[in-house]
Parts: C-alpha cells; structure tokens; sequence
C-alpha cells in the first residue's frame, strides 16, 4: 500500500500506544469466549462482530509494525498492512460496536475491545474513513460552543416555554429554569430536547435545588465519532460554563455516555483534574427521595415495573442501586430483568449507532437478547434512564410487539410526585 | 413566505426528540439536488438550535426556522 | 542418540532458557516502560479496598468465574489445563531438588509412586485439554478467528505433553533421581547424560519432549503465551 498512508496509519497507533493497549494486543489468546458476550454477534451471527476479531484487525497491524516476529513471520500471525480490505471491515466492526464492554467482563483478562476500538476510530479518521453522520453531530455540537450568542435567544425562549410547562406541572407561579444564574449550586447539562429538561426541572424546583441550566447538551458525539480533541471541546463548552457561574457541581441528564465522559474521559482529554464533582441526575433524585426534599407516592405508577441498566451507567458507570431505589419508591410491583446489573445485555443502541442509518438492520437484529428479557420480565412498564437505550428498545418495542410502557426515571418520578398539575392530567 | 420557495423534499420529524430532527436532515440532505430544499417540522425546541447549527458546519443554509403554531418548521437548502 | 539428546536435551536447553528469560524480561520490561492509559478503564463493581483489589485480581486471574458462567466447557478444560500445568511444573521440579519430607512419608518406591500418578493424571488432563483446544479450533466461528501462531503453539503443546506422557508411562526404571543427575549437570554446567537415559526406551522420547520443549520456550516470549504474566496487570486493569 502506499507508503504515505502507511506511515500516517502506524502513526496514529504508535501516538495512540499505551500499556493496556500493548498488552491487549500481546496477551489475546484467540479462545472466543467473548463470543456469547456479544449482543451484536448472538443476535446477527456475523464473525466480524465477534468481539475478538474487532481487537484482531488492529493486532494485525500491530503485529506487522510493532513487532519483531511479525515484521519477519507476518504469516504467523496473519499480520497485516491497513489496506482498504482492513478498513473496511474495521469501519464496519468498530462504528456498529456501542461501547458496552460486555466482553471485557468475560474475558479472562478483561481486554477491552472498547478502548481497542477507540485506536480503530483514530485510524478510520486518519484514513478518511470516520463515520460521517457522527462527524456531523460532533462539528454542530462544537459550532454551537463556538457561537454560542447566535443561539442565546433561541435557547432562552426555548427555557421559557419549558419554564411554562413547569409552573403549570408544579402549580408554582414562581418556578424556574434559570438560565445563566451567577452563584447556583448546581449546573444541569441537559441534552437538546426539552424532554431532558422538563422533568428535571420540575424535581429540582420543588427540591428547593440552587440550580441552573447549562446553555449547553451533554450529549457527546465527539465521543461516539472516536475523536478526543473534539469529544474535549463539546465537554469544554460547559466545563468553562460551569467555571465562569462558579457553581459546585455538575448534572449530567439521564443519558448513560454524558456521565462517563464527565467523570472518567475530560480529565484524561483536557489533562487537568475536573474542578467540579460530577454526579448523575439518578444519583441527585435518589438523594431528594431518602432525604425527603421531594415526595413520590406509590399506586400512580400501575403494572408491573422493570428496569434496564444502561451499560454507560451500570457496568461502565457504577449506578446500579440508586436508579433501582428511585423506580422502588414509586411502585412495590418491581422485578429485575435477568441478567442484570454488570451482565445486563446492552439493548444494542448505544455508541451512536441510532443516528446511523446504515446499521439499521445490525442494530434491531442485536436487540434480540434484550427483547427475550424484557419479555420474560413480564413487566408492562420499563424504566430506561439512557436515551439511546430508550430509542432503540421503543423500536423493538413496536417491532416486537412488546407492549411496554417505556420511561424515562425523571419522567417517572414526576408522574408519582403529589403535584397539582399531576392531578389535573389525572382528571 | 414558505409559499415561494420550491419544496423537493418533506420530513416529518414530529415527536422525534433531539438531536433525532438533526440526524434526520442530515441524513436526507443527501437525498436531494444540490440547490434543492428540504421542509421539516419538528416538535422539540431542541431543534431550533441544533438544525441551524449543524447546517452551518456542514455549510449548508436554513432559509427559514420558524415556530408556527407550536411546530418548528425549517427549510433547508442543500449547498454542498 | 547421543548426539540427538546433547542438541536438545543440553544445547536446547540453555538456549530456550536464555531466549525466555531475556524475551519475557524485555516484553515486561516493554510494558512496564509504556505509559498507562490516561483514562481509567476499570467496570463496576469495583472492589474499594488494596486488599479487595488483590483479591479480586487473583480471583480473575486464578478462576476466571465470569468466564466459567458464559463458556463453562471452554472454563472447565481451560482450568484443567493450567491447573495441571502447574502440577507437571512442580513435579518437574524433583529434577533439581527431590522434596523434603514426601520421600520419608511415603518410601523411596512410594515417592515414586505417588509422582508417577499425580504426573500422569496431570499430563492425561494436559492432553485432554490440548485436544480440546486443537478440535474447538478446527470450526465454525473459533476457526475463522484462528491464526497459524494458535495451531502452531498447540501442536508444540501437544508435542511436549505426548512425549512426557510416553516418558511417564513408558519409562519403567528410569526415575527422577536419574533425570535430576542430568539436569544438575546442566545447572552446574558441566553437562552430562546419564548412559542409563540415553539408552533406556525413554532416550529419543526425553529427546523430543526437550525438541518440543525448546521450541516452545524460544517461541514462547513472542506468542499470546505472555498472556502468563500479561493476564495480572490486565486483570488489575479491571479494578481502577
């Protein structure tokens, strides 16, 4: 292949090249046993969502241009040039894969194909060859940071109709969403769409929260395209928000990525410690719950009531108890789908690939696992924190005919709140 | 004012929540001439920044984003 | 024979030996110079505690049970191998020093009865389990992921265990105090075979056991087989 492209590619893996990486790549024995793990590979049956093989193409490369016996015996090891062949496959296996580290757990020396494949995303950008759509998202995202008084008016009607919703729901004349609030003890990085926002606002008002809204998503798809420097930035934007209001920490929403770039990726990206303690939205609500700042009551929710564990946020993220504390204190009537917690299979829609159309047909088909345990629950009412989550088991749902009730936990909580605004819908 | 400009192509992004009315225009954009227009009515305020915002990175133009009766109606001109 | 035995019972030896130790120092030395990953790549539930973090490691590392609840065939032959592994290798070690204590317990003839069961069970377990290793390998999915490196490290396996197999169940009358002369001989280098080796039924069977040995050996530093030291520090991984 071409020597230039060569040396850009190699490049990419030697500035990329990190212990844990090198001994992924030394120490793989090749024994599959990732291959059940996979909920890509159970539901499609397809070798190059095996797990092991997505780590293998970038250990051919490895192999060829880091190592000695590979350099002389590339047979040996099938090692190999990043041709387009590679890439290709590479492109395929690495942008359908949604990060849940689900192999990782099996494996005997917990290798993390995630991490494996964040060096496979750095290739595919250097080659040209980084997913499109998600290279799209990430640029608007980092253009809206960049330009942030060309939306300043849009956002703050936008808040000022949710801020109307609100005091309708609370029946609190005097509720808010306070936008740029100098002193607030709480920043909340919502995403987008105002249904992020609404419910939460609502818990914060009538906890009595000092808080504020960030101007800003928490949504990363920098993340999700496999680029650090843009992932860094779209994080900046409300780290520097966070700094100039001088607030104490740190609210990321219910989407299960948000909360793992917070707390484990922007140190690493920006190399300076996190000034702010980060907690997750499920972590604050649970805390409002057992301290009695806000009150939910149980019988409003009906049916029986199940929750999933968004990997981001569960295996990846460590919130197993408080979400499941939340969804106990609004109904008796809850069950656990099996497996749960650190084994809970990803429903197949994390990582980006909702906003990929071509892995469409990939994604429902790898849904399969969680639809046979969504279905064994008998629940009729899910509660699903991660918004990826939630758009692609809302699509298995139809497509399966599940007949499940699907919620957001915020959303959940709100309709158990005593509010009057609750009561009229009621009515 | 939608009246004068030429549609090519109609979304229906309503009750999608965001950034699912961007990676929907995104997606289409595609789908049309370069100098065609897509129409797409949102419901999720979201999208009154996200769309104006991923057309100027892309360096694509939003001829119009407008609230009409509680909808977000954008016109969208491929460029590239 | 003579000359087949000083190749790989003698030359072979030194050679693997200073192959592995200089190859499996530098790899560790490798890792131990590559700067760790910024970012923190350990899952939930994380022990809190040092103590708790030792323990699970060796927990990962030793029983693997994650993998044994997915794959617990795969597990249990997994585990068999490595556990009789490690019984051959103590049991190899009687051919530099023979335990204290085991042979006054048991006799000199009860020694040797003892280890000639325990070695055979471990190398009968060993074989089962390379086969196993070598048939999971020859379909579907778990061949398509196969690379020369997994046959050929299997085939020297394979080779190795065979060939002590035959010595272990073959070899009548040749026991460990005569291996210990000639691998004391290789320690104290003044090399020697012993002639009661050399042409006993188990000569050209020590030869290629030691073949397959220093093979294994030398290859051994370049393969996935770092995987024996590698395995700790990426199970730790899992904890930070």
């Amino acid at each position: 292949m071409e020597s230039q492209q060569l040396t850009t590619l190699t490049g990419v893996i030697d500035k990329k090249m990190n212990r844990q990486l090198k001994q992924y790549m030394d120490i793989c024995a090749r024994c599959a046993i990732c291959k059940d793990a996979c909920h890509q590979y159970v539901g499609t049956g397809d070798f190059k969502y095996l797990p092991a093989r997505r780590a293998e193409l970038i250990r051919q490369i490895y192999k060829k241009y880091f190592t000695k016996a590979g350099e002389f015996v590339p047979a040996l090891y099938e090692a190999r040039d990043p041709d387009e062949n590679l890439l290709e496959e590479l492109y395929e296996s690495t942008y359908a894969c949604t990060g849940c580290r689900r192999c990782m757990y099996y494996c005997p020396f917990s290798i993390d194909t995630a991490w494996i494949l964040s060096v496979a995303k750095s290739i595919l950008i250097a080659a040209g060859m980084g997913n499109e759509m998600l290279g799209q998202l990430a640029d608007a995202a980092i253009f809206k940071g960049d330009n942030a008084e060309m939306f300043e008016d849009v956002m703050i009607s936008g808040f000022k109709e949710i801020e109307e919703e609100v005091r309708q729901i609370t029946g609190n004349p005097e509720a808010q969403v306070p936008v740029g609030k100098q002193g607030a003890d709480v920043l909340y990085v919502a995403l987008a769409g105002a249904h992020s926002i609404r419910p939460a606002a609502v818990i914060f008002e009538e906890a009595g929260e000092n808080w504020t809204i960030s101007m800003f998503e928490a949504a990363n798809y920098g993340f999700f395209y496999g680029d650090a420097e843009k992932a860094r930035l779209i994080t900046k934007r409300y780290i520097d928000e966070a700094k100039r209001l001088g607030v104490k920490e740190i609210v990321v929403p219910e989407c299960g990525h948000a909360y793992r770039v917070a707390e484990f990726f922007y140190e690493a990206w920006s190399k300076e410690p996190m000034p702010f303690k980060v907690s997750h939205i499920l972590e604050k609500v649970d805390d409002y719950i057992k301290s009695g700042r806000i009150t939910v009551d149980k019988g409003i929710i009906q049916g029986k009531v199940t929750y999933h564990d968004p990997c981001q946020l569960g295996r990846n993220g460590g919130k197993f108890e408080q979400p499941r504390d939340i969804v106990k204190a609004v109904t008796d009537n809850f069950v656990d789908l099996t497996p749960n917690r650190e084994k809970q299979w990803c429903c197949g829609g994390g990582g980006g690939i909702v906003a990929m159309e071509e892995f469409t047909k990939t994604r429902l088909a790898s849904g399969i696992k969680k639809v046979e345990q969504l279905k064994a629950s008998g629940a009729s009412v899910l509660a699903c924190p991660c918004e990826n989550c939630r758009l692609q088991i809302e699509e298995l749902n139809d497509i399966h005919e599940l007949g499940l009730e699907i919620w957001q936990v915020i959303d959940l909580v709100v309709a158990a709140m005593p509010l009057p605004g609750n009561k009229k819908a009621a009515e | 004012m939608s009246d004068e400009i030429k549609v090519d192509l109609e979304l229906d992004l309503k009750g999608l929540l965001c950034p699912l009315p961007m990676v929907k225009v995104s997606q289409n954009i595609s789908k049309v001439e370069v100098g065609e227009v897509i129409r797409a009515v949102a419901t999720d305020p979201g999208a009154m920044a996200d769309i104006p915002a991923w057309a100027k990175s892309t360096g694509n133009e939003v001829l119009q984003a407008e609230k009409v009766d509680g909808e977000f109606v954008f016109l969208v001109k491929r460029v590239k | 024979m003579e000359t087949y035995l000083y190749i790989t019972a003698v030359i072979g030896v030194y050679v693997g030996f200073a192959v592995f130790i200089i190859g499996m120092g530098w790899r560790a030395y490798q890792w131990a110079t590559t700067p760790k990953s910024p970012v923190k790549l350990g899952m939930f539930p994380k022990p809190k505690t040092r103590v708790g973090r030792f323990f699970k490691l060796m927990k990962d590392t030793f029983i693997a049970p994650q993998s044994a609840s997915i794959e617990p065939r795969m597990w249990l032959f997994s585990f068999m191998f490595h556990f009789a592994a490690l019984a051959a290798f103590v049991g190899h070690l009687r051919i530099i020093q023979e335990y204290p204590i085991l042979p006054e317990l048991l006799g000199e003839e009860g020694m040797n009865a003892f280890a000639g069961w325990a070695g055979g069970i471990a190398g009968v377990l060993m074989m089962v389990a390379v086969i196993y290793w070598i048939a999971r390998r020859t379909f579907g999915p778990f061949k398509q992921l196969s690379v020369p490196e997994d046959y050929l490290l299997l085939a020297l396996l394979f080779g190795v265990i065979i060939m002590g197999n035959h010595m272990r169940f073959f070899g009548h009358g040749v026991h460990a105090e005569t291996y210990r002369a000639w691998f004391q001989s290789l320690l104290a280098f003044r090399p020697m075979l012993p002639s009661e080796l050399v042409y006993s039924n188990v000569g050209w069977s020590l030869g290629t056991h030691m073949l397959f040995t220093d093979l294994l050996f030398i290859y051994f530093p370049f393969s996935k087989l770092v995987h024996t030291i590698g395995a700790f520090s990426a199970n730790l991984v899992r904890s930070e």
